[in-house]
Parts: structure tokens; C-alpha cells; sequence
């Protein structure tokens, strides 16, 4: 997940990168997938690896720091080894989604929108997640979890290395 | 040609015009902010929305082209009513600092509230809070709070100068206009964002709480900083002379000319009038060096160059005119040296260091003039010397008298010991300039020039465009235009027919020069007109 300090893409990955710019007409269309690509390989999009896309796509820098600021899922800081977005829309809300994230706060002594001193999680508020039928719920990577306690968020934190 | 209807009058157009243009033909202003005829269609600030045939809701008037049959109305009751909701989302979490902003008298929010706007405010909330006073660049300061996201100037970064330094950040209320980070605006254009700027986002550094617009004044003329011309306007204070530490001139702005420069100048030549209201400008005629120095009146002046131009034989003078000056100057001082016989004149001097050129509108040649100077022929005559072969001949005291015109030869590609040691070899040398140099100080006659602003005349361009330029402010002390004392000496000379306004000497270059046969400044309008260069 986390490829340290210099932004270099290996052949294998510019290989991907010629792959998707060639799908569609005009080779821009392709920042999207490839900024993706570097937040998988890197961890996150360094203001150093949003110059090396531009580089990639004969961009100016600052209209790839449009799209990176543009998307909430874009992080531009190193997140943590797991992310967990609590929903706090308003299914979410009324079944208490405020108690679930003052637990976590409490319990990973972090705010929103910040990352434990560890390294281990960052701790989001997102809005509508389409599953109001487990709420309150919340992502933590690519996996749901729903009908939260304080029990159950317990658990969860305990799953995460 | 589509033929179409807009608010009950019919107007046939070229095809692929819009209907901001198409109704702008009609004399109908459709509002808009981000529209701009030189850059690409955004479609961005949604103020542009007209009615068009039986649509049930009004479209964007930049982003829709004339059509044959198309019918157009303007101002219905929707299409009002959703301009004044436009506004008021732009207006949403403006700051309303109109009494501490630059842009305040020229500022389309203010201009199109009063026009468009005028609801009752509904804004509780906390307004979004947005980086202020944040400097670009150079020349360039961003209050972000101000902006309406209409994107011009980030279109003029990508499109214009193709340096795409501007982009639009973060989203929805939060977005914002701002540089990569790290990164400046300080392209040789970056200024021009100022002035598409409909708003007071983007305002200029060097412009900014100077003086506020409403006490300048406008003088339509072209830009004297290289040879391309640029039309410009010179703005201009006289109403508040304490504002802006007395300088008169306030700024210079693009004035459009499509043949030209259509909406644009570059950087160099919109902070290149400085030496206006230098305290380098020289004020009177003046008689000897340093201590003795001495200011006299141009009743004592004239006689007295009159004097020397006619005591030396022409071979022992050398004539140096500059390609600063206008046609109507280089006209007379070509008469005046054909008329005592002088075949020492030249105005080529090549400058120390080479001019930067783009592709744009930057030519290398810093002159506004070069092209009329060999039009009207101020090269040596037969037998005569170039301008280094004049300082060769003074060195060996075969020149015995120069007369420079604005020149200053030390910042020239020649050695500086090479020029100093051939003017102090001279028995006289005449300076004529607006203001002090290199070489001035050397000079035992100094005669005072008008600047270009505080007169009128015409430069002819790199393509031979002669285009006029106009006077916006007086000539400061005793300074007087080039060509006028060209002809107050040359009438003491006895050349007879001096021009008693520069008009007169641009009729007697027409009538003497094919180039310039059949123009007259009023031929020439606003936009010049080609000399007949072949």
C-alpha cells in the first residue's frame, strides 16, 4: 500500500498508465484511473506525484490539483493503514450516528478527518454510504459495517492491525 | 447567413455567431460574466440566459448560435427573474467590501446588481470564508472571496499564453481559484487576468488603492515598448493630484484592436511608462555641465543651436535620431539635416542586450518606431556616417558636433570607454530626450522632450501599421514634442514651412513620402491604418 518518498511509476504501471490513457479520445479523460492508480501504489497523492501526472498527460500541474481537490477520496496527506468513514447522513443520523463517532473519537483519541499518532487508522464523517438499511453503519476500507454499538465498534477496532 | 429575430427585430449574422454577439448587433446588451470573446465558452456564470422560440426554460445566450428563424426575446418576465436569482447565487457569500476594493466603479457586480439584481437579500448563513490579498505573482493579487469562479482567467493562462498556471479548486461553495501550490503568475502576460477579471478577485499590485477609477480619465493611444504597437488606453489623474504620489499616469490598459493585439498588451509594456512621471524627466532647456549648468528659456536655447548647426561645416556634425520618436518628429528632422546638407544621420543603435520575442504579441525590437524611421529615411546619406562611425569620427576629432536624440549609447552593444571618450572629444553635444541617461550628463545642451502621453502623433509598426496616438496630460516644465522643437530651430535655420501642430507635419509627410501617400490622421481613426510599405 505505501511505496515510500520518490513518485516513479515502474514499466509494468506506465504500461497501465499508456493502457487506460489510450481508451478514450482524449488521453485526460484517462486523470481519473490513473490518480487512483497512484493513491493504490503510493498511499496517497503528494503534491510531488500530482506534478509527475502532470508530466504524464502534458498537463499543467495545477488542472491535476483541480481534480485531486475536487474528489473527498483523493488523499492528499498519508492516511492511515485502514480508513473508517462513519456515515452521519440523515438515516444514519437519526439512529445515532453522533454516538458512533464520539466512541471513536474517544477511542482512537483522534478528530475527524485525522489519523492516529500510530499510523494505524484515519477517521472520517461521509455522507450517504446506500446502506440506511444497517444504519447507523460504516466503512472501514472496502467493507460495510452496520447496526453499530459501542461493543461492536470495539470489535472492529480490535480487527485492525 | 442565418436570418433571426431577437426581441422583435430581425438581424442576419455570420454563421457561428452567438446571441450575446448576435443581439450586441442590435445594440441589445445580454449581461454575462464569464463570456469573453477571445477565450473559449465556459457556460459557467449562467447570467446569459435568454429566451429562444418555444423552449420552456431559458438557455445560455454564449453557448447557443444563431440560427436561421430563431427567435429571441431578452427580457420576459422569466428571463429577468432568473438573472436576479443568478445574481443573488453569486452575491451568496460575496464579502460586500466594496468601500476597501480597487474594483469598486468598475466592478460588473456592482454594475449588473444595480441593472439585474436589486432583490431583498435572504442570506442568513455564515458567509464561506476564502484566502484575501493573496499576491499571484508580480504584478497580480487574488482576493478569493471576491471571486464569481467565472474561470476567464484560468482560461487566459491555458488558452492565451498557454502556461495554464490558474486552476479551480476544491468544490461547490468551497471552490476556489488559485496556482498550483508553490507555483506563481509570472507569465509576460499575467496582468491581462486583471482585466478580464469582471470582478474584484484579481486585482493589479502596482495599480491597487493608487487611486480610485472614478477620478481617471482616458486617452485613447498605442504602446511605445516594442515594435508591434499594442493599442492601449493611458488612464489618467488630474482630479486627485495627491492620490498616487502626483504621478498622472495611473496605468495603462489594453485598448482592443483585432488587426493588432485584439484584447491584450504584455506585462513590459503595461509597467513600461514609468519614465512619465520619473523624477529623471527633464524639465528645461539647459546650458552647460554639472556646476555649470544652467537653465535658460527656449527664446535663448534655439538661437543658440541654431548657431552651431550653422557655424560647423555639415560634415563636421553628426545627427543621431531615435526610433522612439514619431513620424511627425523624424519627418521634420529629416528636412531640417537634408536642408543644412548634413549626410551624417542615423537611428540604429544596437541595444546591449538582444530583446526577448514570443509568438505572441513580445517583439525584439523595443522600439515603437524603427519601421517608420527607415520609412521616412533617417539612415546616412550619400557619403555620410553610421551612428558608430559618427563616435569613431569624434574620436578622431573629425566630428566636431553630435545631437542625440533619446539614445542613451551606454546601455548599446558598443564599449562604454569607446563613448565616453568620443563624446569628450566633441566641441559640443546636444542631448534632446524626456528624461536623463547614461549619456545625458555628458551633454553641454539638454532640450526637454515631451513623453509620447503628453502629446499627440503616430509610430508606425514592425507590419507598417501608422497608427496615431493621442495626449492624454501636459508636457511637464518647459518640455515641448520633438517635433516642435525641431521646427523652432529649423525656423531660425530658415527651412520655412514649419508644422504648427504635429497635424501639420503628418500632412507634409504624407505629401513627401510615398509610404505614407493618401493617409491623414483622420484616415487613420482609431485603429491606424498600413503605409503603403511594398
Amino acid at each position: 500500500m505505501s511505496r515510500p518518498a520518490a513518485v516513479q511509476f515502474t514499466a509494468g504501471e506506465l504500461a497501465l498508465v499508456r493502457r487506460l490513457q489510450a481508451l478514450y479520445p482524449d488521453k485526460r479523460a484517462a486523470l481519473l484511473p490513473v490518480l487512483q492508480l497512484v493513491q493504490d501504489t503510493f498511499g496517497y497523492i503528494s503534491l510531488e506525484a500530482e506534478e509527475y501526472v502532470a508530466g504524464l498527460f502534458d498537463l499543467p500541474p495545477a488542472h491535476v490539483h483541480e481534480v485531486v481537490t475536487f474528489y473527498t477520496l483523493f488523499f492528499q496527506e498519508p492516511k492511515g493503514r485502514h480508513v473508517v468513514s462513519v456515515c452521519h447522513n440523515l438515516t444514519c443520523h437519526l439512529e445515532g450516528a453522533p454516538t458512533v463517532l464520539a466512541h471513536l473519537r474517544m477511542r482512537l483519541g483522534v478528530d475527524v478527518g485525522a489519523t492516529t499518532a500510530d499510523g494505524r487508522v484515519t477517521l472520517l464523517a461521509v455522507e450517504c454510504l446506500c446502506a440506511c438499511e444497517m444504519a447507523p453503519m460504516l466503512q472501514v476500507d472496502d467493507r460495510y459495517e452496520g447496526n453499530l454499538t459501542p461493543a461492536k465498534i470495539d470489535r472492529i477496532l480490535e480487527g485492525l492491525e | 447567413m442565418p436570418k433571426l429575430t431577437i426581441d422583435g427585430r430581425e438581424v442576419e449574422v455570420p454563421a457561428g455567431t452567438n446571441l450575446i454577439e448576435a443581439a450586441r448587433r442590435l445594440g441589445i446588451e445580454v449581461p454575462y460574466y464569464c463570456y469573453h470573446p477571445g477565450l473559449s465558452i465556459a457556460g459557467q456564470c449562467r447570467l446569459c440566459m435568454v429566451d429562444v422560440g418555444n423552449s420552456p426554460r431559458p438557455q445560455i445566450a454564449c453557448n447557443t448560435l444563431a440560427a436561421d428563424g430563431m427567435v429571441v426575446r431578452t427580457e420576459t418576465p422569466k428571463v429577468l427573474e432568473t438573472r436576479q436569482s443568478v445574481m443573488e447565487f453569486h452575491l451568496i457569500n460575496h464579502p460586500l467590501d466594496c468601500p476597501v476594493c480597487d474594483q469598486a466603479g468598475e466592478c460588473w457586480l456592482q454594475i449588473y446588481y444595480m441593472k439585474h439584481g436589486l432583490y431583498e437579500p435572504r442570506m442568513v448563513d455564515e458567509k464561506v470564508h476564502k484566502p484575501k490579498a493573496v499576491p499571484l505573482g508580480p504584478h497580480v493579487i487574488l482576493d478569493a472571496e471576491r471571486c464569481i469562479l467565472c474561470s476567464r482567467c484560468v482560461r487566459f493562462c491555458d488558452e492565451i499564453t498557454g502556461t495554464g498556471e490558474l486552476g479551480i479548486f476544491q468544490r461547490g461553495d468551497h471552490s476556489e481559484i488559485g496556482l498550483f501550490p508553490g507555483k506563481e503568475l509570472a507569465n509576460p502576460y499575467s496582468a491581462n487576468v486583471v482585466d478580464i477579471c469582471p470582478v474584484g478577485a484579481l486585482t493589479d499590485r502596482d495599480f491597487r488603492f493608487a487611486v480610485r477609477v472614478w477620478y481617471l480619465e482616458t486617452a485613447k493611444s498605442v504602446c511605445p515598448g516594442c515594435s508591434r504597437g499594442c493599442n492601449i488606453e493611458v488612464h489618467y489623474n488630474l482630479r486627485r493630484p495627491h492620490h498616487n504620489q502626483g504621478h498622472r499616469v495611473a496605468r495603462l490598459k489594453p485598448r482592443e484592436n483585432p488587426e493588432v493585439n485584439q484584447w491584450w498588451i504584455c506585462d513590459a509594456g503595461r509597467y513600461g511608462g514609468k519614465f512619465v512621471d520619473d523624477a529623471s524627466r527633464l524639465l528645461f532647456p539647459t546650458r552647460g555641465r554639472e556646476n555649470a549648468a544652467r537653465e535658460v528659456g527656449w527664446d535663448e536655447m534655439v538661437p543658440l543651436v541654431a548657431a552651431r548647426l550653422r557655424d560647423y561645416r555639415p560634415d563636421e556634425i553628426g545627427v543621431l535620431a531615435s526610433p522612439r520618436m514619431a513620424n511627425e518628429d523624424l519627418f521634420v528632422l529629416k528636412r531640417l539635416v537634408e536642408h543644412l546638407g548634413i549626410a551624417n544621420v542615423d537611428f540604429r543603435v544596437p541595444p546591449g542586450r538582444p530583446g526577448d520575442e514570443d509568438r505572441i504579441l513580445i517583439k525584439a525590437d523595443k522600439n515603437p518606431n524603427t519601421r517608420g524611421a527607415e520609412l521616412i529615411g533617417l539612415a546616412p546619406r550619400a557619403g555620410g556616417l553610421d551612428a558608430r562611425g559618427m563616435l569613431r569620427a569624434a574620436r578622431e576629432r573629425r566630428l566636431k558636433g553630435l545631437w542625440v536624440f533619446h539614445h542613451d549609447l551606454l546601455a548599446s552593444a558598443w564599449p562604454g570607454s569607446e563613448i565616453r571618450e568620443a563624446l569628450r572629444a566633441l566641441d559640443w553635444f546636444i542631448f534632446q530626450g524626456s528624461n536623463a541617461n547614461g549619456i545625458s550628463p555628458d551633454a553641454d545642451v539638454l532640450l526637454p522632450s515631451a513623453t509620447w502621453v503628453e502629446r499627440e502623433g503616430t509610430f508606425t509598426n514592425f507590419e507598417g501599421r501608422v497608427q496615431r496616438f493621442w495626449k492624454a496630460v501636459e508636457p511637464p516644465g518647459a518640455s515641448l514634442s520633438d517635433w516642435e522643437i525641431l521646427a523652432r530651430i529649423g525656423d531660425a535655420l530658415g527651412l520655412g514651412a514649419v508644422p504648427g501642430r504635429a497635424e501639420d507635419s503628418f500632412k507634409s509627410l504624407a505629401a513627401g513620402v510615398p509610404a505614407f501617400a493618401g493617409l491623414s490622421y483622420r484616415e487613420l481613426g482609431d485603429f491606424g491604418k498600413e503605409a503603403a510599405t511594398a
